[in-house]
């Protein structure tokens, strides 16, 4: 008797664990295809359905959210996707989320992607109607993977007539051969390695100077930064600008002068037309002159054979010494 | 067989049951074999787990070896393996028990007293492996998919909630249900022949060996006709 009650509890814990393992395995695959729990409908036209079958996942923004619950053709252009949605995402979808047909990678099955539009918009209803915009099929893939064959091909053909072409030239293949060629290549290069570690001292030093001459050190910076100096070429440009007013007024008195001058002499009654036009004044200026140069040289001679007088000799001599005294 | 298979319908809904009878009997055909079918389901999932995962590396797609994997258990191997196991261990068993009845002329004494032989020892049985058959599959198949894991995880790793994700993501009803469907039948189809050749065995202890030996021909040939007959089924139902 106490071996038929062990074993009958051996037998009902043996059916419990199957139907326990049932039943969780049917609700974990119910779930994932919402069948479980609240959810809603909404609806999504496409003029090629690309595949799609009922079952296929819905995702929104990339996360599961349901499944497509039917697929029925409204025209021959328009193809009406029912999608069966977890109420628990209906505050995220918008009635201007769009819609597109994708693949669950390469080789996968179709899906359904539901991307959140950034304008707003009101919340979608029961059974709403959202847009739907293309998404990239194989076909469009195949396409595109088509044309870059395409350039692909003409692109090595181009290649190859390039390669026959530098084949069949001697010039390159003898340049390419001559170590002489390759000696002034590595020369060369180890010249411009040298000039650019030059450059890059010269640059360094600029910027040195630079950084000087931004600090106010040396002449250039001091000029460019002293405050005074600056006043100071204020200062001289305004003197200068006083300066060319004084003098464009003394050129235009100096101009007045020459235009009377030049009137005078036109006219004649004046000094500088005797002295310049009248050759006979002029002669008779120049004999006065001569006549007072001569005057001047005889009164030097009185003066001098005074100062050897007797009665001025002392009077000359105590002037000498008074000279002589205060040099 | 058939007049065997109508006899056995016609008593299993007349009453009286026989409980106690149809409990010892889930007892020796359900729980007694379960840890063969546990073991076998566990070295099945393990060995499908390792010898696809070169191929699908092949084809760089690897990941989807719990997908594979879950596919091939729940709608075909778990069944059919279980199933097989079932029939070797529970027809040939109950062949031999009732063939040897049948030669002990046990079964006619129990027609002499008054009980329903019928009733007590073949529909009891044949109840039992109709129920317990789909109970062992589904231990089995659950048993199968953590072998499948531990084989996933030897060369490579995945967490058991990815695992168990990607399976159940995979798995649907049309999947399940099916597979879980037809193991009635194999479970019935095991019952029926082995208790049928038991209990029409010929006089002698060569009747008996026979009875359990064409018991076990008879019901994995019987197993894979209606695992033919279920695939067509469902791929006309359009759940494959």
């Amino acid at each position: 008797m106490k071996k038929n009650t062990n074993n009958d509890i051996k037998l009902g814990i043996f059916i419990s664990a199957g139907l326990l393992v049932l039943i969780i395995s049917l609700y974990v695959i119910g779930s994932k295809q919402n069948f479980f729990g609240s959810n809603f409908y909404v609806r999504a036209r496409f003029a090629n359905a690309g595949g799609l079958v009922p079952g296929n996942n819905v995702l929104y923004s990339g996360i599961q959210a349901g499944t497509v619950s039917d697929i029925e053709i409204i025209d021959d252009t328009t193809i009406e996707v029912t999608l069966l949605l977890n109420k628990k995402i209906k505050p995220y979808i918008y009635s201007n989320s769009l819609v597109s047909i994708g693949n669950d990678g390469l080789m996968g099955n179709k899906i359904i992607n539901i991307t959140p539009n950034s304008t707003p918009a009101s919340h979608i209803e029961d059974n709403g109607l959202l847009m739907t915009q293309s998404g990239s099929n194989m076909d469009q893939m195949m396409q595109t993977l088509s044309y870059t064959n395409e350039n692909a091909m003409a692109i090595t053909s181009e290649l190859k007539e390039t390669t026959t072409r530098i084949n069949n030239d001697n010039t390159l293949w003898t340049i390419l051969d001559d170590t002489m060629v390759a000696k002034d290549l590595i020369a060369s290069v180890a010249n411009l390695r040298a000039s650019t570690a030059r450059i890059n001292e010269m640059t360094t030093t600029l910027d040195l100077i630079l950084k000087d001459i931004h600090q106010g050190k040396g002449t250039i910076g001091t000029l460019l930064t002293d405050d005074d100096i600056a006043n100071d070429i204020q200062q001289a440009v305004q003197d200068i600008d006083r300066v060319a007013v004084s003098a464009e007024v003394a050129i235009r008195t100096l101009d007045s002068t020459v235009q009377q001058l030049r009137t005078g002499m036109t006219t004649g009654g004046s000094m500088a037309h005797t002295v310049i036009g009248d050759t006979a004044a002029a002669n008779s200026l120049k004999r006065s002159l001569q006549h007072i140069e001569k005057g001047t040289d005889r009164f030097s001679e009185s003066m001098e054979a005074l100062q050897h007088n007797f009665l001025l000799r002392r009077y000359f001599k105590r002037k000498a010494r008074n000279e002589k005294g205060k040099e | 067989m058939t007049r065997f298979i109508g006899r056995y319908l016609r008593e299993l809904v007349n009453p009286r049951y026989e409980v106690r009878a149809f409990i010892h009997q889930c007892y020796t055909i359900g729980y007694s074999s379960l840890a063969l079918i546990g073991t076998t389901g566990f070295i099945m999932g393990l060995v499908l787990t390792m010898q696809l995962r070169p191929s699908l590396i092949a084809y760089g797609v690897v990941s989807q070896l719990p997908v594979m994997v879950s596919l091939a258990i729940v709608r075909e191997i778990g069944p059919v393996i279980s199933a097989l196991i079932f029939a070797g261990k529970i027809s040939s068993s109950i062949g031999a028990e009732l063939g040897s009845m049948r030669v002990t002329e046990q079964i006619d004494a129990m027609e002499v007293s008054g009980t329903n032989p019928f009733k007590f020892l073949v529909v009891s049985r044949v109840l039992a492996a109709t129920l317990m058959l789909p109970l062992l599959t589904i231990l089995s198949d659950a048993i199968a998919l953590y072998g499948s894991y531990l084989g996933v995880n030897i060369k490579g790793h995945t967490s058991l909630q990815l695992f168990f994700s990607d399976v159940f993501d995979a798995l649907h009803y049309g999947d399940v249900m099916p597979a879980l469907i037809k193991t009635f039948f194999f479970g019935a189809a095991v019952g029926l022949i082995g208790c049928y050749k038991g209990y029409n065995s010929s006089k002698g202890t060569a009747g008996v060996g026979l009875a359990a030996n064409s018991a076990v021909v008879a019901s994995s040939l019987a197993i894979f006709i209606i695992d033919l007959l279920a695939v067509q089924i469902t791929d006309l139902l359009g759940l494959n």
